[in-house]
């Protein structure tokens, strides 16, 4: 059974301190428990829920009404395919049927044997002058072909390989790595590095540090 | 990186997007950022703010089209304690990606905006809500609320005057309900996103039960260039009744797709064949969203449409929020329906009924008609459905969006309808052929 680490509860129970109400710390709260387990699991959303001095019930039904908690578990890299009007013009229905076949699964959903990969069909997330995209290990991805299906796959299995032409910040900020934590739902440690990095670039893609 | 695609160096949003790190406060800065936050703080009431806004003639561009100002306005004055802009991040709307563009550009602009817009209303602390997936804007607004912060433009004593001013950023986690505004103020609170029944209007009793304002991002990040330039300025833009420019989005089967700012009163012409660099070889336009998913569709004989946002409305469609999605003549019109009806069904929040009901029935439908089920029957329940998931039975716009796709598709499209249920065949096969 998994549980939070108890560093992670008394995290979550400062939480409700920066909004006006207590309440709105729900979704920070759920959002630390997923990043360090991967997913909610049953008992991580009831400890969530005593932390924060709400009812198991209420916290689950926030926690399955928005797509971005997992109550099953996912794959260490989850791909976010869009399928929405925009992307399936511009052939997303292919690309899905590809990224199947590339991270060796059937359905969305399943996670891939090594536990590496999964995915879903998501709707529309705003990048449709990009369109087919997708969104992977919080970073967007555009224009995506087989081709480069297949190399943002090998860029995750062995995160060595040579970056794609994977999405980074249109400049560069100097300020970013001094940027104060304003946030409980910041992403964790080194999500946001390759943002960094300086325009024109292609230096490699640091990894992001998973949970 | 990917190239960015869209206007810089347009006449007011985009003025200054052809400068490289125009997302640091220093760059914004030199260029005159920050100079309306100042402006206003230092020598401007409150009520000066919201005339000047009003004389602009500033319409929200989140797709209701509400005049800025008026929204401003009825935010009661006289109440003690906190009031709230509330920012409303969570663009999500089918084809519109506006939003995300502007604040990946300039997020200076709309933090410079928010604040102005707290000013306005007497309030002291505002709420970005921004989607879960934006996580590059979210980081670059992050980032630039703390350089304002240590630069002293946000905080107890912004500029060295007494109205202290803050911008919170609060992450959503992926609900299309979330861009309605009560819905987004639930979400805000940590609820399900079920939309309110109104009144009581978000101005009375919004987020946390307290004097709110929601606006777009696009709507907020116009605030400064208007309070530099004057708000005469801006409304020589524009048409007679639908003031300045705004930004759209186009993507579907154009040469270049992208987000454009455009003077408003333009045609879709103008803006499909010329800055989308029109269709794709040898294709030919079919159907077009003017603005997002949820506007009625236009068939390509329309295309000389103007974007005025009242001709718009005349026509039973809108200028929403500016994501024109473009389908040629190689695509099926009632599979992209069906395809947009199950975006519709999924984000239902449930709440009402007619929607959450209506929009399934339509899937259901959509997917008998598209395994050559269909017959006179399939068209005679898409016809019912439609019909009632409109009219103000639901709490929302999405139920209504999700019957327009329906109801308009069928008005221009009904042939390719009956080819589909009563022929068992797929128009786009023809067109195919004669190409």
């Amino acid at each position: 059974m998994k549980a939070l680490s108890p560093h992670l509860i008394e995290e979550i129970k400062a939480l409700p301190a920066r909004y006006p109400q207590p309440r709105s710390a729900v979704m920070p709260a759920l959002d630390l428990a997923q990043e360090e387990l991967g997913y909610l699991t049953p008992e991580a959303m009831t400890e969530v829920a005593t932390a924060l001095q709400l009812d198991a019930g209420y916290v689950e039904g926030v926690a399955t009404f928005y797509t971005l908690f997992h109550l099953e578990p996912i794959g260490k890299h989850r791909f976010y395919m869009c399928t929405n009007l925009s992307c399936t013009l511009r052939g997303a229905e292919e690309i899905v049927e590809h990224l199947r076949g590339a991270i060796g699964v059937k359905e969305a959903g399943e996670v891939s044997e090594d536990g590496l990969f999964s995915y879903e069909e998501v709707e529309c997330m705003g990048a449709c002058e990009y369109a087919p995209m997708c969104r992977v290990d919080h970073r967007y991805h555009y224009d995506l072909t087989n081709e480069k299906v297949d190399q943002l796959v090998a860029e995750k299995r062995h995160p060595a390989f040579p970056p794609a032409r994977a999405r980074v910040a249109p400049h560069p900020s100097p300020a970013r790595k001094a940027a104060t934590r304003l946030g409980p739902t910041d992403l964790p440690s080194g999500g946001g590095g390759d943002a960094a990095l300086p325009k024109k670039t292609r230096a490699p893609r640091k990894k992001k540090t998973d949970g | 990186m990917a190239e960015q695609r869209g206007t810089v160096g347009g006449p007011v949003l985009t003025e200054w997007f052809a400068k490289p790190d125009l997302h640091t406060l220093d760059v914004y800065e030199s260029l005159g950022g920050y100079s309306a936050l100042r402006k206003v703080v230092t020598t401007m009431t409150a009520q000066q703010v919201i005339d000047e806004v009003k004389i602009s003639g500033l319409r929200g561009r989140g797709g209701a089209d509400f005049p800025t100002a008026m929204k401003w306005s009825f935010v009661p004055k006289d109440h003690p304690g906190p009031k709230y802009i509330v920012v409303n991040a969570d663009e999500s709307e089918p084809g519109s990606a506006k939003d995300r563009y502007l604040m990946e550009n300039s997020p200076h602009a709309l933090i410079e905006g928010t604040a102005i817009a707290s000013y306005a209303i007497g309030g002291h602390e505002a709420w970005v809500y921004i989607r879960g997936e934006y996580d590059l804007p979210y980081e670059m607004l992050r980032d630039a609320i703390a350089e304002a912060h240590a630069k002293g433009y946000l905080g107890d004593k912004p500029f060295g005057t007494d109205h202290a001013l803050d911008v919170r950023l609060y992450r959503g986690h992926g609900a299309y309900i979330c861009g309605e505004e009560t819905a987004l103020l639930e979400s805000l609170e940590g609820k399900r996103a079920q939309p309110r029944s109104r009144p009581p209007f978000p101005a009375v009793k919004g987020a946390w039960g307290l004097p709110t304002a929601v606006n777009n991002v696009e709507t907020l990040s116009t605030v400064p260039w208007i309070i530099r330039h004057g708000g005469v300025e801006y409304a020589s833009r524009g048409t007679e009744k639908a003031k300045g420019t705004r930004m759209v989005t186009v993507s579907g089967d154009v040469q270049k797709p992208g987000n454009f700012e455009i003077e408003i009163g333009v045609t879709y012409r103008d803006i499909i064949e010329g800055l989308a660099g029109g269709m794709l070889p040898g294709r030919k336009l079919k159907v077009f969203w003017p603005g997002g998913s949820s506007a009625k569709v236009l068939p390509a004989s329309m295309i000389d449409t103007s974007t005025d946002l009242d001709g718009l409305k005349a026509l039973g469609t809108m200028g929403g929020s500016g994501g024109i999605i473009v389908m040629d003549d190689s695509h099926c019109v009632v599979k992209a329906a069906a395809r947009l009806l199950r975006f519709y069904a999924h984000e239902s929040c449930g709440k009402c009924t007619p929607c959450r009901v209506g929009s399934n029935w339509a899937v259901r439908t959509y997917h008998r008609i598209l395994a050559n089920e269909g017959s006179q029957l399939e068209l005679g329940i898409l016809e019912r459905v439609s019909d009632g998931l409109q009219n103000g039975r639901c709490l929302c716009g999405l139920g209504d969006a999700a019957g327009w796709v329906i109801e308009s598709t069928m008005r221009h499209f009904h042939d390719e309808y009956e080819d589909h249920c009563l022929r068992h065949t797929c128009n786009v096969g023809k067109a195919l052929a004669h190409a």
